[in-house]
């Protein structure tokens, strides 16, 4: 059987209009009835990625400024560039993604779980080509405190990262708290580049970058149980 | 769309009853079952009038509703799912019990034609050939990719090609049925 045989018989099979009872529309329209008001579109997609990149950005900077600037000042100009512009342009895709999320019926180029493994994945071989310190001193104590550092900002970024899209719809909640967790993770980060100044290789490309996945997914384990509960 | 957001009841009026057909179409294809389909229609629409300024007008309004109604239904089955044996056992009872009334027939056998497929699969035949909707507008309702959408559609055909053989060769030996 040919595929063109096989549309003829779905259109055949729904052919014609399918007549709903009057009083089915009537229900519906009453139920909307009393509560229509005008309301404000939400704003165009630019607009709420540049407020997610800002607040993310906030958080980063808040952080290494109570806790220091040790990293970015050790780090030569190149290092600078290359690891600050890569975090600010996949937030900028995150955030997209985010927001995408958040908007039903919105066009998605990449899965969640496949944008955080291209993220991660990028992210180590970036920051393997820069950091070739192969020291692995203090490798368990130094990397669990940066990861649990990391952490804590990601967990604050992902929730106003939320509150900006509070207005919002996520039509798959575990997928739109992968990436929240995603952007929060990269949140993170940045905020350990700009404070930790162990540059071992191990230590950036195993503790730090470790955040980014841990935190995508804790933020689906979170919208998984708030899910489970409103249910 | 632009219109309802404003506060408009007529054009809501307009909305409802042009897509309110097609949306009980789609919970049709995908449950079978009319007295849940009705549910939730009623259901999709105050979710779609609660979140309605989420609608951006520069976006294509199709895959918008039907996203919120993919929604929907997968809280309606994840409620479902949660009722006790007992329960569901006696709901399937009344359902096999209770008529079928002549205008669904249509669409029971849309229902009957697509059951073996799985319920991603279903949907995205159900919004490509039967509603219409191009791989784009599809890949926006379901949230996923375009690339995902072909392969489920690609699946899909598969298997209603070995259904609609097997089927055919049935009737072949059984006398050959008009």
């Amino acid at each position: 059987m040919k595929d063109e045989e096989i549309d003829d018989v779905l259109k055949e099979t729904a052919r014609g209009p399918h007549v709903l009872k009057a009083e089915t529309l009537q229900r519906v329209s009453d139920s909307i009835k009393t509560s229509l008001r005008p309301v404000r579109p939400m704003p165009p997609t630019w607009v709420l990625a540049s407020g997610l990149v800002l607040v993310c950005a906030a958080v980063a900077l808040a952080g290494a400024a109570r806790a220091g600037f040790y990293g970015i000042e050790k780090m030569d100009l190149l290092e600078r560039a290359l690891i600050f512009s890569t975090l600010i342009v996949f937030a900028c895709v995150v955030g997209i993604g985010l927001v995408h999320e958040m908007v039903p019926g919105s066009r998605r180029r990449v899965a969640p779980g496949a944008l955080l493994a291209i993220v991660s994945g990028l992210l180590v071989g970036i920051f393997a080509l820069l950091f070739r310190d192969y020291q692995t001193s203090d490798f368990f104590s130094a990397g669990i405190a940066c990861l649990l550092t990391g952490l804590l900002f990601a967990f604050p970024a992902a929730l106003l990262a939320w509150l900006v899209l509070r207005r919002g719809f996520a039509v798959n909640p575990v997928s739109a708290g992968l990436v929240a967790g995603t952007l929060g993770g990269l949140t993170g980060l940045a905020m350990l580049e700009l404070h930790c100044q162990n540059f071992q290789a191990t230590h950036v490309l195993v503790w730090h970058i470790a955040v980014v996945p841990l935190s995508g997914a804790l933020g689906a384990l979170v919208a998984q149980a708030l899910r489970s509960r409103a249910s | 769309m632009a219109q309802y957001q404003q506060g408009d009841f007529n054009a809501a009026a307009v909305l409802i009853a042009q897509l309110s057909p097609q949306l009980h179409r789609f919970f049709v294809a995908q449950s079978g079952i009319r007295a849940d389909a009705d549910d939730l229609l009623q259901e999709t629409w105050l979710r779609i009038h609660k979140v309605r300024h989420t609608y951006r007008p520069s976006d294509p309004v199709l895959p918008w509703f039907y996203a919120i109604a993919r929604r929907v239904r997968v809280d309606h089955y994840r409620k479902s799912s949660r009722t006790t044996a007992r329960q569901q056992a006696l709901e399937e009872v009344s359902r096999i019990a209770a008529p079928v009334s002549g205008e669904s027939g249509r669409l029971d056998d849309i229902a009957a034609l697509l059951a073996p497929l799985s319920g991603g699969e279903r949907e995205v035949i159900e919004m490509l050939k039967v509603e219409g909707m191009s791989l784009e507008e599809a890949a926006r309702a379901t949230s996923s990719t375009v690339g995902s959408v072909k392969q489920k559609a690609h699946r899909a055909y598969k298997k209603l090609r070995e259904r609609m053989s097997a089927t055919a060769f049935r009737k072949g030996h059984s006398g050959g049925l008009p």
